[in-house]
């Protein structure tokens, strides 16, 4: 019950804030958690925007539809997604800032852009959170357009360049408009009550790694408030030494416990000890992430029975709650 | 169809051994560098040859495994007894290398500037150390360059390179045409301005791109930029030529391109993305290897009946006391079955997802067990490269 009450305080604390960022080793589950997040969001009666910003598809699969573009579209009740696309974000910012028409791609203006994209470090990046932070301040009627902002974010690797992006920017631009709008995308990112990083691993050496210095980067070079790290497809059965031993004991007469149990044990010891293996090493991660983690760890268990989809998001949000699925 | 499955698993070492350099690829999370290192180890204890795997960012034991302990793109060499004693009983060599990008990008300047001033000022310049990690392809095109180098010294006779964990499959074949059309944009050009005051000459044109540029970026930014851009598109012929070359040796038969995946509907999908893109990109396909695979013992009928008594039957518990003579834990018994029924459920799906190996070409494929153990010592690696061996 304390781990439930753990859970739930840990929930509260993220859906109070306006953005959520999703980021882990590539493999780790970072979209189902993206997913799940949303539906407790949503769950929770918020206005949910989802964006994916690898555009694999994999968000708007685990939230049960097809893959998404870059008009925000509605996925589940109160959960709109969008994909983002570093070339429609330029030509949104064009559009907005600029009052340049939709550009055809070819166009000479829009290849200029397409070079500085490329060419000056951290543009493309300061589209992805420009656009990130534009629909976080997007207001109509009088109402924030989203209550929330669950981003499925670049992998470790890539997700500081993005989140230091308007800092960095501030570096290099001293005037001009890009630096009026790089100091409040800024302003969002590092302002703790607004955004959180969340990190993924799974129960193995380098996703482990990764998420805990990703941690200590976040802080140092991003000023990102990491909220959680979620450790994901944990084995769920607890198996000690004593049930593994007991069962191999018993085997020394296997005639006997074959016709007790109605099947060879063979294939059986073969399962307890993979099944051990995989126990311990979630257990052994699970601990080197509390020590070496900051933020609290939240354990997902592995789901054998459910295939990628909504069933299995649905599943994953109980978990994080704390809730039996 | 499994008989087919059993004969397309004996050629993979040997299909890919032909081939001087074999290109590993595959989405994160699959055990890329791993099987790379088995792969290569594979090669050199079935075939007298030196080979040398190339690796990104691996893995603290698995670096240690291979020998390699601080970064540095000077191969080490894996000793004979080394191998030998790990189950590897080797005829030929086996060298790791580990990439370190800044270092890379460094001599990719240092080689393509057409002088000792444009080198010292790009290296110099802030946007070149924001380019060298947020240009996207970077590290791709330096796996590639190193690899196309170690090629050309000819000390290998086969080199294995693990991939970049790329955010998507096409980074990777892109990166050279990418770096190429970076550094040599026209317009990237006409945004470095005809000199260093001459914002004011350029033809009518252009004059609306450099207006919004200006306004979008500031004057000094702009100036600062376009000093940067004229020098750094010095490297463009060096880059050309070198890029050209790099996509000739990985379309030539020397290469094979091998795609590395588990059971996962994620991954797999990911590898029948990556083989279609080579294809267009005319680098085939040569093999698949499968990682993490479960005993297929989890799956067997008669075991999962024995477990679900285990799990299921009331008196379970009982009986195995009044065997063993002492006190076992009421729910031992029925942790044990769930454990085994979990392991089955995964297995099973592996399984299902088998006919999704069949939309990749008609390559051979290779399927390694999910390791006995995690650690990524020597002794696991020689493991799976007696499993590619089909041992």
């Amino acid at each position: 019950m304390v781990a439930a009450r753990a859970a739930e305080e840990v929930l509260q604390s993220l859906l109070s804030r306006r953005l959520i960022f999703v980021t882990g080793k590539g493999g780790t589950g970072k979209s189902s958690i993206a997913a799940a997040l949303a539906l407790l969001a949503a769950g929770a009666g918020k206005k949910v925007l989802c964006v994916e910003v690898d555009a694999k598809g994999d968000l708007a699969r685990a939230l049960g539809g097809e893959p998404v573009g870059f008009a925000p579209q509605v996925l589940q009740p109160g959960i709109s997604a969008l994909a983002l696309s570093t070339e429609e974000s330029l030509q949104e910012y064009l559009r907005i800032y600029f009052k340049i028409p939709r550009l055809v791609r070819l166009t000479p203006l829009a290849r200029m852009f397409d070079f500085i994209a490329t060419g000056v470090p951290g543009i493309k990046e300061m589209l992805v959170i420009g656009k990130i932070a534009y629909e976080e301040r997007r207001v109509e009627k009088g109402a924030p357009v989203w209550d929330i902002i669950v981003v499925d974010s670049a992998a470790s690797g890539y997700v500081l360049p993005q989140l230091r992006a308007a800092r960095s920017m501030m570096q290099l631009t001293r005037a001009g408009m890009l630096r009026a709008q790089t100091e409040w995308v800024d302003q969002v990112v590092a302002d703790p009550a607004r955004t959180v990083l969340t990190i993924c691993a799974l129960a193995e050496e380098m996703p482990v790694i990764e998420a805990i210095e990703l941690q200590h980067l976040a802080r140092e070079q991003a000023q990102v408030a990491v909220a959680a790290c979620f450790l994901n497809r944990v084995f769920p059965i607890p198996l000690t030494a004593g049930d593994a031993a007991m069962l191999e004991r018993a085997a020394a007469d296997s005639e006997h416990l074959e016709a007790r149990l109605g099947g060879p044990v063979g294939p059986l010891l073969e399962g307890v000890r993979l099944a051990r293996r995989l126990r311990a090493e979630s257990e052994r991660y699970a601990h080197q992430l509390r020590t070496r983690m900051r933020a609290p760890v939240i354990e997902l268990p592995l789901r054998p029975d459910m295939p990628f989809g909504l069933a299995r998001t649905r599943a994953l949000a109980a978990a994080i709650a704390g809730r039996p699925s | 169809m499994k008989r087919v499955a059993t004969s397309r698993s004996r050629g993979v070492l040997a299909t890919l051994a032909r081939h001087q350099v074999i290109v590993c690829c595959g989405s994160g999370g699959v055990g890329k560098t791993t099987v790379s290192a088995a792969l290569g180890i594979g090669i050199a204890s079935a075939e007298r040859k030196r080979v040398l795997v190339l690796t990104i960012d691996p893995a603290r034991r698995l670096a240690t495994a291979l020998g390699l302990r601080s970064l540095g793109t000077r191969p080490v060499g894996i000793s004979g007894s080394r191998l030998r004693r790990a189950g590897v009983d080797t005829r030929g060599e086996v060298a790791a290398a580990m990439l370190d990008m800044k270092s890379e990008w460094d001599r990719l300047v240092e080689r393509h500037a057409p002088s000792a001033a444009v080198r010292d000022r790009v290296l110099n310049s802030p946007f070149y150390k924001g380019i060298s990690d947020a240009f996207v392809g970077a590290h791709e095109y330096m796996a590639l360059e190193a690899l196309y180098n170690f090629h050309a010294g000819g000390e290998y006779d086969c080199i294995v390179v693990d991939t970049p964990p790329s955010r998507s499959a096409l980074d990777f074949l892109q990166a050279p045409d990418r770096l190429v059309d970076f550094v040599g944009a026209r317009l990237l050009g006409l945004l470095a301005g005809p000199s260093r005051i001459g914002w004011k000459a350029i033809d009518l044109a252009s004059a609306p791109f450099v207006r919004v540029a200006d306004r979008l970026l500031g004057t000094e930014m702009l100036a600062d930029l376009a000093a940067f851009i004229r020098d750094f598109r010095g490297l463009y012929e060096g880059v050309r030529g070198r890029a050209a070359d790099i996509y000739r040796l990985l379309r030539s038969d020397q290469t094979a391109f091998a795609v590395i995946t588990t059971m996962e509907e994620e991954s797999l999908a990911e590898a029948r993305f990556f083989s279609s893109r080579l294809r267009e990109y005319s680098m085939p396909l040569r093999a698949v290897v499968v990682n993490r695979v479960l005993p297929a013992a989890l799956r067997n009928a008669r075991a999962l009946h024995a477990a679900t008594t285990l799990a299921e039957d009331p008196d379970i518990a009982d009986w195995f006391s009044s065997q063993l003579d002492g006190t076992v834990r009421p729910d031992s018994p029925r942790r044990l079955g769930l454990a085994f029924l979990a392991l089955h459920e995964m297995a099973e799906r592996q399984a299902s997802l088998e006919s999704r190996l069949e939309g990749l070409p008609g390559v051979p494929i290779a399927r390694l067990p999910l390791a006995r153990t995690e650690i990524g010592n020597l002794d696991m690696l020689g493991e799976l490269a007696r499993a590619l061996q089909g041992a």
